[in-house]
C-alpha cells in the first residue's frame, strides 16, 4: 500500500495526519496542559508556570470541604446512567439491525438528529413539560385529576436528563458492535441446538463487546462531565463536579483549585479511556475488516 | 451404470421428504415447486448455477427458513416448521460460521456444552473428534482463526458431528479452497460419509464436486428440480439443453425438420442422422448436443454416422487429454482425445470430425 | 425463521423504539408549543395560538446577530474541519503506517472528553496566550471537537474505498494530481459531504464550548440558555424550534444531496 516512489523520509499517512495531529496538539494537548499547570499555581492567584503547589489538591481531598460530595453524585449519577442507557439501547441497537428492514436507516437519522439540537434547548423542553401549568401539571389540571408530580429541581430528573441527552452516544456504538455479528454465527449457534439466551450469552454478547464497550465509555466520559442537566433540570439540587469547575472558574475566581479538580476529573476520564481503548482494535470495528 | 432406480432399491427409505415446496420473498419466488425424496443414508448433491435456489432449500431442510408451501417431512412427520435447533439436522455454511471468539476446542464443544454435558465429558469426544476429523490433538486449544482453510474446514466439520445429527447439509464449504486441497477435502468427505453413515445433502455450483462424492446428483435452476440421478446417468443422458450444458463441454447445433432433406443443420448445411426421444417426435426444431470427447477424428465420410469436414484453427492441452477446435466454415466445432492420439503439426490441417447418432442427445429448441 | 417467539419479540422492539422516539421529540414538541402560545408564560392546554413570538424573534436585531454569529462559526468550522478531517481520515484508514495505530486513539480523545471541561481549558490556554475570547476563538473550539468526529465520519468511507485503484492508476499513467481529482475525490464524496453536514450541524447545535470560549459573542445556543437561566421570554422556545426546524431543514437537503450521489454512482 505504500506509494511507489522513492522512499519519503515522512510515510504518507503521517503526512496526512500532520495537521490534524498539529491541530489537535495546539487545540487539546497544550489546553490540558495548562491546566495541569494552573493546578500547581497558588491559590486565588493567576501565577501560572511561576508558583508550584500542592495546595490545591489537598483542599480538594480536604474532607471538611465538601467538594468530595460533587465527585460522588457526578461519578454515582454517570455509573446509573450508563447502566440504565445500556439496557434502553440494546433493544434499539438490535433492531436496527435485525428488525426495522428498509426503515432502520430512517430509524437511525431520528436517533442522531438530536445530536444537532443544543442540549439546553431540548432540556428546556422537559422543564415546560413538567413545569407547573406546563403539560403535565395542566393537563391533570384540566382533567380534575389534581396537581401534577413535583419532578423537577430534584437528583432523579438530573438522570433522566442525562438518561435522555446521552441516548445517541450509547446507542450508535451499540449498533455497530451488534452489526459486527455475522448472521451466520447466530444461525449456526441455533442450529447446534442453542436456545436464545444460550446464543445471545456464548455468540452475539461477546462478538458485539467492542461496540457496547464504546458506547460504555463515552456515555461513562461524557456523563461524568455532564452539567447542563443538573441546572436545567436538577435546579442546583445536585452540584455535579464540572459545575463546581465553572464555579471555581467564574465566581470564585479560584483558577487554581478549579484547575485543581479539572485534572482529577481528567485522570479519571483518560485512564479509563485509555484503559478501554487500547484493549480495542479500531479498524475492526469501524472497518469491519 | 447403476441407474437412480437400483440405488432406491437399495435404500428405499426417504429420510426427507419434499412435496411441492415453494419459497417465496416478496415478489421473488426462489423455490418453486419442489418434490424430493432425500434416502437414509445417500450422499445427495444439489447443483446449479448461483441464484437458482439452492441455498434457500438448503435452509428449509436445516430450518433457517419456513416454506411459503408444500410441506417438509422427516421420516414422515411435518417439520415445516420446526425451528433449527430442534431438528436433527445440522448445516456446515459456506462461511464455516466458527465462532471467531472460541478455540478451536470450545468451537467443536459448542453443541454439547449446550446439551450440558460435562465438561471432562466434552474435551474426551472434542478429542475424538480432532483425532477422526486428521487433526493434531494439541489443536485443541488453538485460537479457531489462526487455522488455516483446510484446518478450519475439519473443525466446522467436527463441530457438526459432534452434535450428532442424522443429516448433515453443506452449503458449498469448499468454494473458498484452492484446488488441490478441494480435492483433497472431497475425498475425505466422500470417506467421512461412508464412516459415518449419515445423510448427506450438499449443495455447489461445481460439477467436479458433485460428480466425485454424490450416490445422486440432483440439477436445479431457476426454482426447480430440472433432473436427478446418478453422476453417470446426469452426465451421459442430460434431459435438457440445460443440464448438458452444466455439466461440461458441449458443441451444439440448431436443427430443422426441412420437408425434403430430414432433419438439417444449418451451420454446417448438412443432413444429420440422430436418435430423436419420443417427447420430440412431432417437433419441427431440436437442438442437437455432442460432447467433445464423443466426437472423433475420421479417416473415410462414413466411418461414423455424422461426419463433417473443416480445418484444426487452435488446439488446447488439458494434460491426459487434448482437445481441438474445429473450423467448419462459420461454426466452430471442440472435439477432445486422450493425448495418446495427438496428431503432429495439427494446426490448418484439413480434417474429417464425426460422431455417432448413439453418443449424441436431441433436446428441445 | 419467523416463530411466535420472533414475531413476539420484534413487536416488542418496534414498540419500545417507537416508545423512546416519542420521549426524545416530546420536548421539542413542548418548546414548539410554548413558541406559539400567545401567554408571556407557559400554560397548557394552550389557550389561545399565535404567531406573536415568532415575528418578535424574527424582528429582533439581537437574533439577527446570533444568528449570524451561530452561521459565520459553523460554516468556517465546517470548512476547515473538512480540510483536515479529509487527509486525518486517509492517515485514518488508507495508509498503514508506523504510528497509525496511535494516532487513532489520540484522535479519539477529545470525543471521549467532557465538553464543558474542554471549554474551561481552551479558556485557560487563551488567557494564557493573552487571546481574548471571541467567536472567532469559539472556531478553534468548536474544531477541537468536530475535526475528530468528521475524522471518523471520512474514515469510515476510506474503509470501503479500494486502494488498489490508484495503483491501477498509477500504471495507466495517471499522476498524482489526476488520480486525487479523478479516482479519490469522487469516490469519497459521500462520505466528504456525510462530514460537512455532520461539522455544520454540529457547530450550529453546540452549547458548552461556545458557552466558555465565545467571550462578548453570543450564538443561538448560548443566548437561549443565558435567557434560560435569567430573563425567559416565549422568544426563547420560538428561536430554539426555529433553529431545530433549520437544522432539520438542512438535514434533509445534505441527505438529498448524499442519496444522488450515491444514486449518479449506481447508474
Amino acid at each position: 500500500m505504500h506509494d511507489s516512489d522513492a522512499p519519503p523520509v515522512v510515510s504518507t499517512g503521517l503526512r496526512y495526519a500532520s495537521p490534524v495531529l498539529l491541530f489537535l496538539l495546539l487545540g487539546f494537548l497544550a489546553p490540558l496542559v495548562t491546566v495541569v499547570a494552573y493546578a500547581f499555581a497558588s491559590p486565588k492567584s493567576f501565577e501560572v508556570f511561576t508558583s508550584f503547589t500542592l495546595a490545591n489538591f489537598s483542599a480538594v481531598l480536604d474532607s471538611s470541604n465538601t467538594v468530595w460530595t460533587s465527585f460522588v453524585w457526578s461519578l454515582g449519577l454517570a455509573a446509573a446512567c450508563t447502566i440504565i442507557l445500556a439496557l434502553i439501547a440494546y433493544p434499539i441497537a438490535y433492531g436496527l439491525n435485525h428488525a426495522f428492514g428498509r426503515f432502520s436507516s430512517l430509524v437511525s437519522v431520528l436517533f442522531v438528529f438530536p445530536l444537532f439540537i443544543s442540549e439546553n434547548v431540548r432540556l428546556y423542553g422537559w422543564v415546560q413539560f413538567f413545569i407547573k401549568n406546563g403539560v403535565v401539571d395542566g393537563l391533570l389540571n384540566a382533567l380534575g385529576l389534581g396537581p401534577g408530580p413535583e419532578v423537577l429541581y430534584t437528583p432523579g430528573i438530573t438522570l433522566f436528563g442525562m438518561v435522555y441527552v446521552y441516548l445517541p452516544f450509547m446507542l450508535f456504538p451499540m449498533t455497530l458492535g451488534l452489526s459486527m455479528v455475522p448472521r451466520d454465527l447466530i444461525d449456526a449457534a441455533a442450529d447446534l441446538g442453542a436456545g436464545r439466551f444460550m446464543v445471545w450469552r456464548e455468540v452475539e454478547l461477546p462478538l458485539a463487546m467492542p461496540g457496547i464497550l464504546i458506547g460504555m465509555l463515552l456515555t461513562f466520559v461524557l456523563a461524568v462531565g455532564a452539567v447542563a442537566e443538573a441546572k436545567i433540570l436538577g435546579g442546583q439540587s445536585v452540584i455535579t463536579v464540572v459545575h463546581d469547575i465553572e464555579i471555581a472558574f467564574t465566581y470564585a475566581q479560584d483558577w487554581p483549585l478549579g484547575a485543581a479538580l479539572a485534572v482529577l476529573l481528567v485522570l479519571i476520564i483518560g485512564g479509563l479511556t485509555l484503559a478501554v481503548l487500547s484493549r480495542l482494535d479500531l479498524d475492526r470495528v469501524l472497518g469491519r475488516r | 451404470m447403476s441407474s437412480a432406480l437400483n440405488d432406491v432399491a437399495k435404500a428405499p427409505l426417504p429420510i426427507l421428504q419434499l412435496v411441492d415446496v415453494y419459497k417465496r420473498f416478496n415478489e421473488f419466488t426462489a423455490v418453486s415447486g419442489i418434490s424430493l425424496n432425500i434416502l437414509d443414508g445417500e450422499f445427495l448433491t444439489v447443483v446449479g448455477p448461483s441464484g437458482s435456489g439452492k441455498t434457500t432449500l438448503l435452509r428449509m431442510l436445516a430450518g433457517m427458513e419456513a416454506p411459503s408451501d408444500g410441506n417438509i417431512t422427516l421420516r414422515g412427520e411435518l417439520i415445516n416448521n420446526v425451528p433449527a435447533k430442534q431438528r436433527p439436522t445440522c448445516l456446515v455454511f459456506q462461511s464455516l460460521a466458527l465462532f471467531p471468539h472460541k478455540t478451536v476446542g470450545e468451537n467443536i464443544e459448542f453443541p454439547l456444552k449446550v446439551k450440558s454435558v460435562p465438561p471432562a465429558q466434552r474435551k474426551e469426544r472434542a478429542l475424538e473428534l480432532l483425532r477422526m476429523l486428521r487433526l493434531p490433538e494439541s489443536y485443541y486449544g488453538k485460537n479457531v482463526m489462526k487455522c488455516s482453510g483446510g484446518e478450519k474446514q475439519r473443525v466446522a466439520l467436527a463441530r457438526a458431528f459432534a452434535y450428532d445429527p442424522d443429516v448433515l447439509l453443506f452449503d458449498e464449504p469448499l468454494s473458498a479452497l484452492d484446488y488441490k486441497l478441494k480435492k483433497v477435502l472431497e475425498k475425505e468427505l466422500k470417506d467421512l460419509h461412508r464412516e459415518s453413515g449419515k445423510t448427506f445433502v450438499y449443495i455447489t455450483h461445481s460439477l467436479e464436486e458433485a460428480m466425485v462424492m454424490s450416490d445422486r446428483i440432483a440439477v436445479m435452476s431457476a426454482g426447480k428440480i430440472v433432473q436427478i440421478g446418478t453422476p453417470e446417468s446426469i452426465y451421459a443422458r442430460p434431459e435438457t439443453e440445460f443440464v448438458a450444458e452444466f455439466f461440461g463441454e458441449v458443441n451444439k447445433f440448431p436443427l430443422v425438420r426441412d420437408p425434403e432433406r430430414g432433419w438439417f443443420s444449418a451451420d454446417t448445411d448438412s443432413a444429420v442422422t440422430l436418435t430423436l426421444p419420443d417427447s420430440l417426435q412431432g417437433a419441427q426444431a431440436a437442438t442437437l448436443i455432442v460432447r467433445p470427447e464423443y466426437m472423433r477424428f475420421a479417416s473415410a465420410p462414413d466411418e461414423f454416422d455424422n461426419v463433417i469436414r473443416g480445418s484444426v484453427f487452435n488446439e488446447y492441452s488439458l494434460g491426459s487429454r487434448i482437445q481441438y477446435q474445429v473450423r467448419c466454415g462459420e461454426k466452430s466445432v471442440l472435439i477432445e482425445i486422450p493425448r495418446t492420439l495427438a496428431r503432429d503439426a495439427a494446426l490448418d490441417q484439413q480434417v474429417m470430425i464425426g460422431w455417432n447418432a448413439a453418443d449424441a442427445f436431441v433436446a428441445e429448441a | 425463521m419467523r416463530t411466535q417467539a420472533k414475531i413476539r419479540s420484534e413487536f416488542f422492539i418496534r414498540s419500545w423504539a417507537a416508545f423512546v422516539l416519542i420521549a426524545i421529540y416530546l420536548p421539542i414538541v413542548c418548546s414548539a408549543l410554548a413558541g406559539l402560545s400567545k401567554s408571556r408564560y407557559f400554560l397548557f392546554p394552550v389557550r389561545q395560538f399565535s404567531l406573536d413570538w415568532w415575528q418578535r424573534t424574527l424582528a429582533s436585531l439581537e437574533v439577527q446577530t446570533l444568528v449570524q454569529n451561530s452561521i459565520t462559526v459553523a460554516l468556517l468550522v465546517t470548512l476547515i474541519s473538512v480540510l483536515l478531517a479529509f487527509f486525518g481520515a486517509l492517515a485514518f484508514a488508507r495508509y498503514e503506517w508506523k504510528g497509525r495505530k496511535l494516532y487513532q486513539k489520540l484522535l479519539l480523545l477529545p470525543i471521549f472528553f467532557p465538553q464543558a471541561v474542554l471549554g474551561l481549558a481552551l479558556l485557560l490556554w487563551m488567557n494564557a496566550l493573552g487571546i481574548t475570547p471571541s467567536w472567532r476563538t469559539a472556531v478553534v473550539a468548536h474544531l477541537v471537537w468536530i475535526v475528530p468526529v468528521v475524522t471518523l465520519v471520512i474514515a469510515i468511507q476510506v474503509y470501503s474505498y479500494d486502494a488498489t485503484l490508484e495503483e491501477a492508476a498509477i500504471d495507466l499513467g495517471a499522476g498524482r494530481l489526476f488520480i486525487f481529482k479523478e479516482i479519490t475525490l469522487p469516490l469519497l464524496w459521500p462520505g466528504i459531504w456525510s462530514g460537512a453536514l455532520f461539522a455544520f450541524l454540529l457547530s450550529w447545535g453546540n452549547f458548552p464550548l461556545s458557552l466558555y470560549t465565545a467571550g462578548a459573542d453570543s450564538t443561538v445556543p448560548k443566548w437561549l440558555y443565558s435567557k434560560m437561566v435569567a430573563g425567559y421570554t416565549p422568544m426563547v422556545p420560538a428561536l430554539g424550534t426555529m433553529s431545530t426546524l433549520s437544522a432539520a431543514s438542512l438535514l434533509l437537503l445534505g441527505g438529498a444531496v448524499i442519496a444522488v450521489i450515491r444514486r449518479r454512482r449506481q447508474k
